[in-house]
Order: C-alpha cells, then structure tokens, then sequence
C-alpha cells in the first residue's frame, strides 16, 4: 500500500510563490552564455583592430620612439601600398596558389573519395593512410619537403630510378618552380580535407535516387552526372570554398621553406606583409597592407558566405531526411 | 488542490494561429483528455500550460494564480513526454531520482522514494538499466516514476502511448487510470487516439483547428456529437454519415439521398429542409435477412472479428455503409447478396448544412 | 551476361586498388622519410644516393635532441639545449588549456544558439569571418597591443589568442552535436526542477560528451600544429614546438636532417594519434559541423 502512503503522507505542493519574472530570466540567462564571447571580443579583437587602424594612418615605424606621436598621414599608406608593384605581385601570386591547390585538391580528393564512397577490404587501412598528411604538422611538412626535395634527394632518385630518364629539377631554388612546389605541398598537405568532406558527402547521398536511376537503366556515367554531382553539390563547393580561404592565408609551409625565395618566387601575400613588418620593420606599411588583404579577404569571405549559407541549407534538409542516431546516446 | 483555469488563451507561430481564444475549466482531480487530430492544437495548449509556450495571449491560472510568468519547474506540475525523454546517460534510478536532486531531498529519502515509486509501476527490476536497455513499454514506466517521485499537483501527458503496439497501450492504459484513482490528482492528457480519450477521461476535450468544438464526458460525446466533426471522429467503427436532404412533405419530414428515403423520426420535425446529413452507428443498424427493412443494401466485405461480425454495405456515395451484428452469425452472409437494414430511430443524428447537430425539439 | 558482369566487377575493383594504392604511396612516402630520416646516422641524411633505410637504426638523433645527451653528439652536429622538453611543456600547456576553453565556452555558446538563438544565422556566419580572415592581417597590431599590457612572450597571451581563433570552430561544431539532442529531454529536465543552468550542465553536455571529445581532439590538432602566432607572439620564453623546429633551420647548424627529423616526429605523432582517434569526426570539424557523420 505504498501508494496510499504516498498520496496521503503530504500534499501535493502548490505553484512556487517565488515569480521572478520569466522573460527577465531568459533574458538575464542569453546574456550570461554570451558573455564570454562578448568579453573576448571586447579585449582582444576591437583593441587589436582599433590599433590596426591607428597604423594604417600613421607613420611608424620601430626606429621611431613611441608610436602614439607616430605622424598623421592620411591615406598615404594605402596609397603607398597600392602603387607598390611587389604588393600586385604578391597578390597574384597568392591568388594563383590558392587556385592551383585549392583544384589539386578537389581533384585528387574527389577521386579518392569516388573510389572508397562503396565499402570494401582494406578500405580502414586506405582511409587512415590517406589523413596522414592532414595530421602532419605544417612546418614538419616544410623540413620533410626540405629533406626530399633536394636535387639528389630521394625524390628525384625514385622518380630516376622508376622512369629511366634522368629528373633533376631543383624544386627548390629554380625560381622558376618554387611557387609549384609549394601549391603541390599544400595539395599534398590537404588533399586529405576535401577526400574526407567529399567521403562524407558522398556517404550521406540517400540511396534511393541512385537504386532509381539504376533501376531505369541509366549508365554510370549518367548516374553520376545527373543524380550524384547535384546531391553533392553543397559539399564540392564547401571544401573548394574552405580550402581556397585556408590557402589564401597559408604561411607556415612558405614561410619555414622559403622565406619568399629564391628571388621573390614564392612571396605571397602572407609573405610579404610578414616581411615588410618583422624584417624591414615597416609597421605601418605593414598595417596599411594588412587592412587591404582584410578587405579584400572580407568582401571574398562574405560571397563565400552567402554561398555557403545557400548550401548549408540544402545539406540540412539532406541529414533531415536521413536518420542518424543522436550523438553520445 | 490544482484547478487549472485557461482564460482566452491564444498562440500564434507567425502568421499561423495554433490556438484560438481557448477558454476552458479544468477540476482538481479530473481526468481531461483533449483529443483531436494532429495539427488541432491540443498539444500547443498542453506546453502553454507547462510553460514550454508562451501564449501569444490570454491568462492560464493555477488555483487562481496567474502563472504565465513562471518558470516550468515552479508550477507544480509534471510531464510525460512522448518520446519518453528518458536522460539516456543517466541509469533507470538515477532518471527518477532526478526530480528528487532538483529539489535538494537528502540522500537517505531518495532511495527510498525511488524504491517505493519503481514499486508502484513495477519497475523495481530495472533501477540499474539504462534506458536504452528497456523496451517502448518499460521506457514509459520509468518516464511515469520519474514524474511520480516529484509528487506534482497536475500530471500533463503528452501522447504518452502513441509510440507503443497496441497491447502495451492497453496495459498502460489501465495503470494511467489506476494511478489516478489512488493519487487523486489533476491529469492532462493529450491524443489523438478517440478510444483513449473514451476510456480514460472524465471529461474529452475536442479539438479542431486550434478551436474547442466540444466537452463532454465520454458518453455525452459519444451519444450527442455536437457536429458532423465529433461524430465522424468517435467510434470505431465510425458512424454512418449519409450525405443527403431533409423534405418537408406535408405532415411527415424525410431524409432523402439518392439511394434512400428515409422518414424521420418526430424529433427532427423542426428541421429545416435542405442539405443535411444523416448519421447512425453502425451498431444502431439491424440486419435482417429476408424481411424489410429501411433499406436494402448489397453486401461488399465481411469482417468476422469473433465477438462480432462487420458488413460493409455498398452505398453509391463514396463511403461503405457499415453495421455491425453480435457473434459470427451473419459471417457466412455472401458478398453481393441484397440485404434488408432498418435503422433504430431513436439512434440517429441529423446535421445541418453546416454541420451542426440538428437539436430535437 | 553474368560472367562480363562479374569480370567488369573486378577489373573495376582492380582499377580501384591501383589509384588507391598508388596515392596510398604518394601520401605515406613524405611519413615514412621523415620518421626513417629520424633513424638514421649522421653519415645517411644527405648521402647520394639516398639510403632508403636506416642502417643500422639508432636512437642517437632522438636522445641528442629530445635530451640534449652529449654521447650521442660526437660530430658538429651536437645540439646540447634542451629546449624541445621546455616547448613540449609549453605546447602541452598552451593547447590543452585554450582548447579547453574553447570547448567549454564554444559549447555554451552553442547552446545559446541552439536552443535561444542568442545569434542569429547570420552572426554565425559572421564568426566563421574570424577563422577566414588569415592571420598575419593581425599579427602586427597584436603583438604591439601585447606589448603594451604585458602579455607578449607569456602563455597565457598564446592561450587567448588560440582561445579566440578556434572558437568559431568549437561554437559551430558542437552546435552540430547540440541540435541532435531533442528538446523534450531538456524540457524533462526543467519541468523537474533543473535551473537552466544546471540543464547545460548535467544533461546537454553529458549527452553530447562525446561529441565534446571529438572537438576537443579536433582543435587541439589545430592549436598544436599552430605557426604563425607563435612565432610572432613568443619571442624566447615561451616556444612552442613547431618554432623550436624552425630554429633548427639556420646557416649555423647546416643540414641537421636527423635532428631536425627526431624532434618532428615527436611533435607529429601526438597530431597524429590524435587524428586518428577522432578520424570519423575530421569531417565534421573541418567544414564547422555542415558536413556531419
């Protein structure tokens, strides 16, 4: 009879008197899980910018005593940077850097991930060999490329040995080739990225309209073009979009290989703004540039944005649709 | 100790409105069922009263409180959830003991609460498990006691069986009933299902397009559906709706639709003619074979159930004709065969052209 | 008909295996030089033609690097600091913390956004700015800033920085963990008397904790491997490991290889163990959770 017990030892308790108000409540509660961000921003990011700007305007540089005397001189700066030909230079070669390895990866990783979308033996091994790269810390890449790269390094020795004809480019101090060089790090660097985005999309596609296609008697080739590629369209464009911006700012690799060399072959855009304020000590210079490419990298992050929102959308309805167990349960 | 009052209550999402100026009473220790299908609003009212919602307007007051500013966990209420919504990384008595930590209960009386509420829906051999160890029907056992051991004032349940076969639904059923009877407390309980609210309720609530349409207790609603609506919605099988016209002719009134004449009873004489349906349950068809009847009607399907026998009549409108005869006797009836249907008279319910039940005089 | 169809079958898988095989080498080759250069004696790092294997192995590069041990440093090779234990301190240190801070107040805010929508869509995109913008645009002014309140060449200012830039990636991919959890569990909570608080606490985030574990794991690859700040932001106290490798590139050592190689090897495998543990998880953290499984 421990239900009688229950009901009749207390009663039930009444509605709690204590009425701070609810919205008030939310409110209070929205703010306070904000407020770490807000926090953030507000010591870090605006003094960091605000000081960005400040340079952009006046000229500085460490040979001067403090920079708050630093002299006003308008868009001097700007203009400076815009007439400088090695900037232009700078910039496209950035912008042909991240094109060639932003592609190179799209293609090797799509066709990886093309050929493993299907389960079969050993595709655990293939799948953990190919994110190796990825896991490599960038300036390991850099000494590991050194260590290969050079004229009769192991490279060339394998590609001799297995072709016949003798291959000896000097990867790394033929002007020439030295920007290739570091795109096909970066490619080998990242093709990794766009096989497991491209794995996932892949994966995710529903079954059923590919099993239909197939059951109407489309060929491979039409499947592919007609029902695969559209599906995965939300997904091709994340990690081409995702890949050329990392690119856009890749440093590290460039930066330990090279520093700009030989000649100024491989003087990116992250290149040169880090030579101009650290080596040549041009701080404003340096500022004036960096708001440029801010700008410049601002007005391709929002149309890569405005993209990106389109397809996230697409891809939310795609996982919607699909049932996937809820995470830690 | 918790009369639930909704005063004009109102919930809008955007442009669509859920729930339309609902006023309604709800007495401590009833059992309430709204019901109605899906997209009505009965499950919109029961979060708004939970205070998962906030109504867009209008007032929802707890023995005469208004608790539109509370927070859930300050009205004294408990909830059963559809999906269960067990805590999956929590085992079976941490889950019950939950409500118990919330409200800072010492240690010692935990346990023993918990032993004593996993008793009482006998889930005592589960406490270690975890829930995703137990089956549907366990799962919403422990759901129960997790909302039992608080003690609340006012049980809301929320579908709390529509994700289980049909036999465990029975059985919870009955426990629903029976945990009412001996806590004597408020229950809310929100479905779809006609035959639950019938079985379970005090008083049925019916909702449509986010409109009350009637209240009643289970009989009131099954005996005088207030429209075409409520009529059509209880009852399995569901009432014959014959789609027609009342006639004024001379001294009689008649109900005529294209494949039958039908005089009716002294009650309707008010009606106004024109447009109207007429209705009758299956169970108010007698079937006679042979003899004349009100109609005659060719036999479609017949469905033995063992208690009873359903014939399904072909009518020339789009729905079957039902009637429904005790035991196996009419289950050799051949399909096709013509067969005579009179109609208890004192049964039947007449709408109007807007659906409105026809009041007798 | 069946015997084409099942031939077709196996020259495609055939097919499939060569390419596989053939990138499975392209990408492991660069991995098996740099841990086999860590191996070798001095003599091989630079020989013609190369030796493919070390023989026979040893461990001199990783004692002499890794524990400045002078027995092993018999030629002008010799590095004697032992500074790489001091970074793998401060690596250790500085990414575990920032990348707890990171998930923790990620999560949060991923929650906020979640369940009350304390940012809109729109903001959302509008922190991913902050992890597309590159870097260097801010080094300058960050360091001058750094300066000024004394956080240059300190953990804690590293800690901040990595806090800030790998936020967008802890909000965006334990928002993809979060909006999984169905509502009505948090709402079994609440009505049973858990604060809002306490709901984020024992129940949105113990539900997700593996989820937790995946970014966590995730960002910690991207704070450990970290360059550009580092290099910038601690001058000679507090490096990090990738910039104590880079300073093994200079004109005075000449061609360390072996060295150079051991101390790399060290601070990759970590990454890559790392990696590997939450290799289901890498797509879903690099595309900010839009691409999930």
């Amino acid at each position: 009879m421990a239900v009688a017990a229950l009901s009749a030892a207390e009663a039930p308790p009444q509605a709690s008197p204590r009425a701070i108000s609810r919205q008030r409540a939310i409110r209070r509660f929205k703010l306070s899980l904000l407020a770490p961000l807000i926090a953030l921003f507000a010591f870090l990011l605006v003094p960091v910018l605000l000081l960005q700007l400040y340079f952009s305007f006046h000229q500085w540089t460490v040979y001067l005593s403090s920079w708050w005397d630093a002299d006003y001189v308008g868009i001097d700066l700007f203009k400076e940077v815009l007439t400088d030909p090695r900037f232009g230079w700078a910039t496209l070669r950035s912008l042909a850097f991240a094109t060639s390895s932003t592609l190179g990866c799209f293609v090797f990783g799509f066709m990886l991930a093309y050929l493993m979308k299907r389960p079969f033996r050993g595709q655990a091994i293939y799948y953990i060999i190919f994110i190796l790269p990825m896991l490599t810390v960038p300036v390991v890449v850099a000494y590991t490329a050194e260590m290969m790269l050079y004229q009769s390094g192991p490279i060339n020795d394998v590609i001799t040995r297995l072709s016949g004809f003798e291959f000896k480019p000097s990867w790394l101090s033929n002007p020439n080739i030295a920007l290739m060089t570091v795109s096909l790090l970066e490619i080998w660097n990242w093709t990794p990225f766009s096989f497991i985005i491209m794995l996932a999309g892949l994966s995710a596609i529903p079954k059923e309209p590919v099993e239909a296609a197939e059951i109407l008697g489309a060929s491979k080739w039409r499947i592919f073009w007609e029902v695969e590629l559209p599906l995965l369209r939300p997904v091709i464009l994340l990690a081409l979009v995702l890949r050329f911006l990392e690119a856009m700012a890749e440093f590290p690799k460039t930066w330990a290989l090279f520093q700009g060399g030989p000649g100024s072959a491989t003087e990116t855009l992250p290149v040169y703004i880090f030579m101009t304020t650290w080596q040549y000590f041009q701080i404003s210079k340096g500022a004036a540039m960096s708001y440029i490419v801010m700008l410049m990298m601002v007005v391709i992050v929002l149309l890569a944005i405005q993209l990106l929102r389109r397809e996230k959308r697409s891809l939310d309805k795609m996982y919607e649709q699909s049932d996937e167990p809820i995470a830690g349960a | 100790m918790a009369r639930i009052e909704l005063c004009n209550l109102e919930k809008s999402f955007g442009a669509v409105k859920a729930v339309k100026n609902l006023s309604f009473t709800i007495e401590d220790g009833e059992f309430v069922v709204f019901v109605g299908p899906s997209g009505c609003g009965k499950t919109t009212t029961l979060r708004m009263i939970a205070g998962f919602e906030d109504p867009s307007a209008g007032e929802i007051r707890i023995d005469g409180r208004v608790v539109n500013d509370l927070e859930p966990r300050d009205r004294g209420l408990g909830m059963v959830f559809q999906s269960h919504a067990l805590f999956p990384h929590k085992n079976v008595a941490q889950n019950i003991e939950f409500g118990l930590r919330m409200k800072s209960v010492p240690q010692a009386d935990r346990v023993k609460r918990v032993r004593e509420v996993a008793d009482m829906v006998r889930i005592s051999h589960l406490l270690e498990k975890m829930p995703n160890q137990c089956s549907g029907g366990e799962a919403q056992r422990v759901a129960l006691a997790r909302t039992l051991v608080t003690n609340p004032s006012t049980f809301l349940l929320d579908e709390p069986l529509s994700s289980l076969d049909a036999k465990l639904r029975r059985e919870l059923r009955a426990e629903c009933d029976r945990l009412h009877q001996t806590l004597k407390r408020t229950f809310i309980y929100v479905t779809h299902d006609q035959e639950e609210a019938m079985t379970l309720a005090d008083r049925i609530v019916v909702m449509r397009s986010g409109e009350i349409v009637q209240v009643g207790s289970p009989m009131e609603i099954y005996s005088n559906p207030a429209n075409y609506f409520v009529a059509d919605f209880f009852g399995s099988p569901s009432m014959n709706l014959v789609a027609g016209e009342v006639v004024q002719n001379g001294t009689s009134t008649r109900f005529r639709s294209s494949w039958f004449d039908f005089a009716l009873p002294e009650r309707f004489k008010a009606a106004t003619p024109g447009t109207a349906t007429l209705g009758i349950r299956p169970e108010h068809v007698q079937v006679h074979v042979g003899t004349k009847g009100d109609i005659e009607l060719p036999v479609r399907l017949v469905e033995p159930l063992g208690k009873d026998t359903l014939l399904y009549f072909d009518a020339s409108n789009d729905r079957a004709f039902v009637a429904v005869t005790e035991g196996l006797g009419m289950a050799d009836i051949k399909v096709g065969e013509r067969v005579a249907l009179s109609l208890d008279q004192h049964l039947t319910h007449l709408f109007d052209t807007e659906g409105r039940r026809v009041n007798t005089a | 008909m069946a015997m084409t169809k099942s031939r077709r079958r196996r020259i495609t898988a055939l097919v499939r295996y060569a390419v596989l095989s053939v990138w499975g080498v392209i990408a492991f080759f660069p991995i098996y030089w740099i841990v086999s250069t860590s191996f070798k004696l001095d003599t091989q790092w630079f020989a013609w033609p190369p030796y493919y294997f070390p023989s026979p192995p040893t461990f001199a590069n990783y004692m002499n690097v890794w524990f400045g041990a002078e027995e092993y440093a018999q030629t002008q090779y010799a590095i004697s600091s032992q500074k790489p234990l001091i970074s793998l301190y401060n690596s250790t240190v500085i990414a575990t913390t920032s990348t707890f801070l990171s998930v923790l107040f990620g999560s949060i805010i991923a929650y906020g956004v979640s369940r009350y929508r304390i940012l809109s869509e729109v903001r959302m995109f509008q922190l991913l700015v902050l992890r597309m913008i590159p870097p260097i645009v801010i080094v300058a002014p960050l360091s001058l800033y750094y300066t000024a309140i004394g956080l240059i060449d300190t953990r804690l200012g590293l800690i901040l920085v990595y806090f800030l830039t790998t936020l967008p990636y802890a909000v965006w991919m334990t928002k993809s963990f979060i909006d999984e959890v169905p509502r009505e569990i948090e709402q079994a909570a609440e009505i049973l008397g858990a604060s809002r608080w306490r709901t984020v606490f024992e129940i949105v985030l113990p539900l997700i904790r593996s989820g937790l574990v995946a970014t966590f794991l995730f960002i910690l690859i991207l704070t450990w491997s970290e360059y550009l700040l580092a290099l910038i932001i601690t001058k000679t106290q507090v490096t990090t490991l990738p910039i104590e490798l880079s300073k093994y590139q200079g004109s005075t050592e000449g061609r360390v290889y072996g060295r150079q190689a051991a101390l790399a090897v060290g601070i990759t495998v970590p990454l890559m163990i790392v990696g590997l543990i939450i290799r289901r998880h890498l797509a879903r953290g690099f595309s900010f959770g839009m691409v999930r499984r």
